[in-house]
């Protein structure tokens, strides 16, 4: 029997470390379990609302063709937009919880449309989700903490140090043998379910072994602080206590100040101030003169303006450039905020490097493509989707063109991201 | 275990050694023989767990030489500690672990992988009952854990025993079987050293008993006869050590 075998057999006798693996991997594989229930439920919603989309697209044509009028058929027709979770996702739900993943848009302004999803209930998303990152970056380090805080303080409170010193061979290779099975069962423990997991989900190999780093190189730190704190010689429970206020302090106290003291240094506003300052662009246009919205719309979009002049009578395009120039009246605006949700994720990222609770939970967010980066992608998908949507309408609007029911199949459509 | 070699196991000779400013060995010297019981005897502060502390390698002498097996036990710990079976006070082996499982664990540890039967040797001739064998040390007495302990060490077969107050907490038929046992263990060639405060103990078990004090040996004696040792003498030396120190 191999040392490691007996090793092994000393570990899984003592019932409180039995439970802890146990737990860890109960609670893994129940993360897992819900990620790719939420991920599965967030495909089934995106599955359906194609056919549902295109069944409204059909009754739109039904009655909208009869006028033959571009601008209703651009007025009451709306497009799916949709945000595929990628297929690490179960892994890291991120931003998807609160972040909509599915945005109807039609081709009037963008800005009024894109951040109508803020208007969730905030304290809907306040417990997050649990997944695995939370498993992870908040549960794991207990049970570190609960299987390494006592590896030598134990042995030494159970009167068997001096004997286990006495034993040649015994000193490094014995705790080294003893750190690496606790750490490798851990390991185990996380690494078995969400591997599972990532197979089931057709997560690629190297995103897969990332991850697995990533819980190795996580799991590596907790130890190392379990097994500094250890050298200071002190009791168990002595033990116990500062590597809990230690994980207090790593994983919830100073993220928070780093959260709140980033969102000081860096303010940002919300993106339905967006909507607001767009919507009263939008609303003066009605009390200025109509040629005042056609100029300023025809000097950021030259290629119409020989469309035939505006009347008396209302005219969709007319209705449709205020639109835009509302939507261009908040650019300025539009790159501040991005500027600023960039320049706090990037600054998050940067504490990530002092911080591994939020350096992990960064990366994993960011291996799963499920963080700031990929919902402003999404953003940016939905952008170029609206400039082709609003310019599939102008062509028919601006030339005064008939709009025919088959030309709804022409519309383009949008290409799912990730 | 087979050491038939002869000559000198454990040496001390005058061996300085403190913590911080406390002079805690003060020019110790002694050395115990292959197959020889020596009983290091001293009240408490004398510097007994000092001495044993210093033969594995855990405490820095100041000055002085100590060897055993002829290894420097702070120079060549891990060849001076593959020599030495240790047995402390309070023998605490893994509760949960059988005797058999604590036995192939610990010598395992030792690099030893002794075949079961030769396990189920060592435990007879140490007079473990065998009931005992496959159960969980929990509810082991000290005496029970010893045997145990005693064991191991006939199982590494080295050269040097170190018994740290081994008769303490033990009835009288446990200790009486204790010392059949460290006997059994130096006809088989082995040095022991063994520290202890109880006298009685110490006479009935060693060849020769030195009288710690201060931090070096103040008197020896050694068994002579049929009677081993003047009990009375053993008293009034240990008595004024006492006085002294």
């Amino acid at each position: 029997m191999t040392l490691l075998t007996h090793e092994l057999r000393l570990l899984l006798r003592s019932r409180m470390a039995l439970l802890a693996l146990l737990l860890v991997a109960l609670l893994a594989a129940a993360s897992v379990a819900a990620g790719m229930a939420e991920v599965a439920r967030q495909r089934d919603v995106i599955a359906r609302i194609q056919p549902k989309q295109a069944q409204d697209m059909a009754a739109v044509a039904q009655w909208a063709a009869e006028t033959k009028d571009p601008g209703t058929a651009a007025y009451y027709s709306f497009h799916a937009t949709w945000d595929t979770p990628s297929p690490l996702a179960f892994a890291a739900l991120g931003l998807r919880d609160v972040a909509p993943y599915i945005l109807r848009v039609r081709a009037l302004g963008l800005e009024a449309q894109l951040y109508d999803g803020e208007a969730f209930n905030p304290e809907l998303a306040l417990p997050g989700r649990f997944d695995f990152s939370f498993v992870l970056v908040y549960l794991t380090p207990l049970f570190v903490i609960a299987l390494f805080h006592d590896l030598v303080s134990g042995e030494r409170e159970a009167g068997r140090l001096r004997m286990l010193d006495a034993l040649t061979g015994s000193g490094r290779s014995l705790w080294r043998r003893r750190v690496l099975l606790r750490g490798g069962l851990l390991f185990l423990a996380l690494a078995a379910p969400l591997t599972i997991g990532a197979i089931q989900s057709a997560v690629p190999l190297p995103t897969l072994l990332s991850v697995q780093g990533l819980v190795a190189l996580y799991l590596a730190f907790w130890i190392g602080v379990t097994l500094l704190v250890g050298r200071m010689r002190w009791s168990s429970v002595a033990n116990a206590a500062t590597l809990a206020g230690i994980w207090l302090v790593l994983t919830l106290i100073l993220p928070t100040i780093a959260h709140v003291a980033i969102n000081r240094l860096i303010p940002v506003g919300e993106g339905v101030e967006l909507t607001l300052a767009q919507r009263e662009a939008v609303n003066r246009a009605w009390d200025i003169p109509r040629a005042d919205t056609m100029r300023a719309f025809y000097a950021g979009h030259p290629e119409w303006k020989d469309s035939p002049p505006l009347t008396d009578a209302f005219h969709y395009k007319w209705y449709f450039a205020f639109h835009q120039v509302g939507d261009e009246s908040v650019a300025p605006k539009v790159a501040a905020y991005r500027n600023g949700i960039e320049a706090r994720d990037t600054a998050a990222r940067g504490i990530g490097w002092l911080l591994p609770s939020v350096g992990v939970q960064a990366a994993l967010t960011r291996l799963a493509n499920t963080d700031m980066a990929a919902q402003l992608a999404y953003q940016d998908r939905i952008r170029a989707f609206h400039e082709k949507l609003r310019n599939f309408y102008y062509r028919y609007l601006f030339t005064d063109t008939p709009f025919e029911k088959d030309d709804f199949d022409r519309a383009p459509t949008f290409v799912g991201g990730a | 275990m087979s050491l038939t070699a002869t000559g000198q196991r454990i040496i001390l000779s005058d061996v300085h050694l403190s913590y911080g400013s406390q002079r805690v060995l003060r020019g110790l010297s002694l050395h115990v023989d292959a197959g020889e019981i020596y009983a290091l005897l001293g009240g408490n502060g004398a510097g007994k767990s000092t001495t044993m502390s210093a033969l594995l390698g855990f405490a820095r002498p100041d000055s002085g030489t100590i060897l055993v097996a002829g290894h420097d036990p702070i120079a060549q710990a891990d060849k001076a500690r593959d020599q030495i079976a240790y047995v402390p006070e309070n023998v605490a082996l893994y509760e949960h672990l059988t005797a058999r499982e604590n036995a192939a664990y610990l010598l395992a540890l030792a690099g030893r992988h002794p075949a079961p039967q030769d396990i189920d040797g060592a435990f007879e001739a140490t007079g473990l009952q065998t009931s005992a064998w496959d159960k969980r040390m929990g509810g082991f007495s000290k005496g029970m854990r010893q045997k145990v302990a005693i064991a191991i060490a006939l199982l590494r077969a080295v050269p040097v025993l170190l018994l740290d107050e081994p008769s303490s907490g033990l009835d009288p038929r446990a200790t009486a079987d204790f010392n059949r046992l460290v006997h059994d263990v130096a006809r088989r060639g082995a040095a022991v050293l063994m520290v202890t405060h109880d006298l009685l103990s110490a006479a009935d078990i060693a060849d020769r008993i030195g009288f710690l004090e201060s931090g070096r040996i103040i008197d020896e004696a050694a068994a002579q006869g049929a009677d081993r040792f003047d009990v009375r003498d053993l008293h009034r030396k240990f008595a004024r050590e006492a006085v002294t120190a």
